[in-house]
């Protein structure tokens, strides 16, 4: 049987606390980046960087501790941060990216975000 | 550094960084993401089961087949690649009539066919909601603003692995003489659950 592994991906998450959010039966991604991340979690999976059971796992871990020391209708709650950290420690722990890489190239673009905005 | 940028700014810095280090490294390239958005965006979504309910209401015969063989009828259809295999084999639509209204639960949410019908609402996974609509799917209806009347049936299919069922629903009045993507743009993930009927906007 010939399923896409895009759809694999995203039936495995349904029904499950990790299923992503929708509206009205679309994927739903309020900001930009969140986008990019579950691209980018799926795409490394797809290319074989890691399993996707893995990634998995590590979001449901992480929603699971997020809940553990917030409020059930936290208004602070955010699926994609939750993914975010979770693509994180996967990539570190993969080894595709190292810790000072990724800070390193984050104060960059933090840098560049700074000039490219307009002050008021 | 970090406590002084705002959530926001910071989460968006953090994904750019990881993106263009896996690029840079050889590792996945913008396309690769580019197409995994894409896919779900624009391949797999209710928009595919719209196409194939106002097919329906324009094309008689086309609606024949669907309901005699589904996954036969789906493949006229030049879905995206994927769309007529795994999920869409065991595919099963039931027709609205004037005396039968149907509705979709399902036990196993993996089950869903969502490369047609979308990815489920919430309360669609709500154990309560199936125990709930295949008890009393009248007054279930009622709390989602459908009122069934006496006389019509209720039939209540159990979405699984074996069949994925869709529900055609009944075309609303008042829209004669549209054309089939007029009609598509009507018809909603719920209608097709059964959970709602297709409504001409004001």
């Amino acid at each position: 049987m010939q399923i896409k592994f895009e759809q694999f991906a995203a039936t495995s998450m349904l029904g499950s606390p990790d299923s992503p959010p929708r509206d009205n039966g679309e994927i739903l991604f309020q900001r930009h980046w969140e986008g990019r991340a579950f691209g980018m979690a799926i795409a490394l999976s797809k290319k074989g960087h890691y399993e996707w059971e893995d990634f998995r796992q590590g979001l449901i871990a992480s929603i699971a501790e997020w809940e553990a020391t917030h409020c059930k209708d936290d208004p602070d709650w955010d699926y994609y941060l939750r993914w975010l950290s979770s693509l994180e420690s996967l990539v570190l722990e993969s080894s595709l990216v190292s810790e000072e890489e990724l800070e390193e190239r984050t104060r960059l673009m933090l840098a560049e975000a700074d000039t490219a905005l307009p002050q008021s | 550094m970090t406590e002084n940028v705002d959530r926001e700014t910071y989460s968006a810095a953090r994904v750019r960084a990881l993106e263009s280090l896996l690029i840079e490294k050889g590792i996945i390239t913008g396309e690769t993401v580019d197409k995994v958005i894409d896919f779900f965006e624009k391949d797999m979504g209710p928009f595919n089961g719209a196409r194939i309910v106002a097919k329906a209401w324009v094309d008689p015969e086309f609606k024949e087949r669907l309901l005699a063989d589904t996954p036969s009828a789906i493949a006229e259809l030049s879905f995206p690649r994927g769309m007529a295999g795994a999920e869409g084999e065991n595919m099963a639509a039931v027709a609205n009539t004037p005396e039968v209204h149907n509705l979709i639960v399902c036990t196993m949410c993996s089950c869903y066919p969502w490369p047609v019908l979308g990815l489920p609402p919430y309360w669609f996974k709500d154990p309560t909601f199936r125990a709930r609509a295949i008890r009393e799917p009248r007054k279930v209806l009622k709390e989602f603003g459908l009122d069934i009347d006496e006389s019509k049936e209720v039939k209540v299919w159990d979405t699984s692995a074996q069949i994925r069922w869709f529900v055609l629903p009944e075309r609303p009045d008042g829209t004669e003489g549209w054309t089939e993507e007029q009609l598509a743009a009507i018809v909603t993930p719920e209608s097709m659950q059964g959970a709602a009927k297709v409504a001409v906007p004001a």
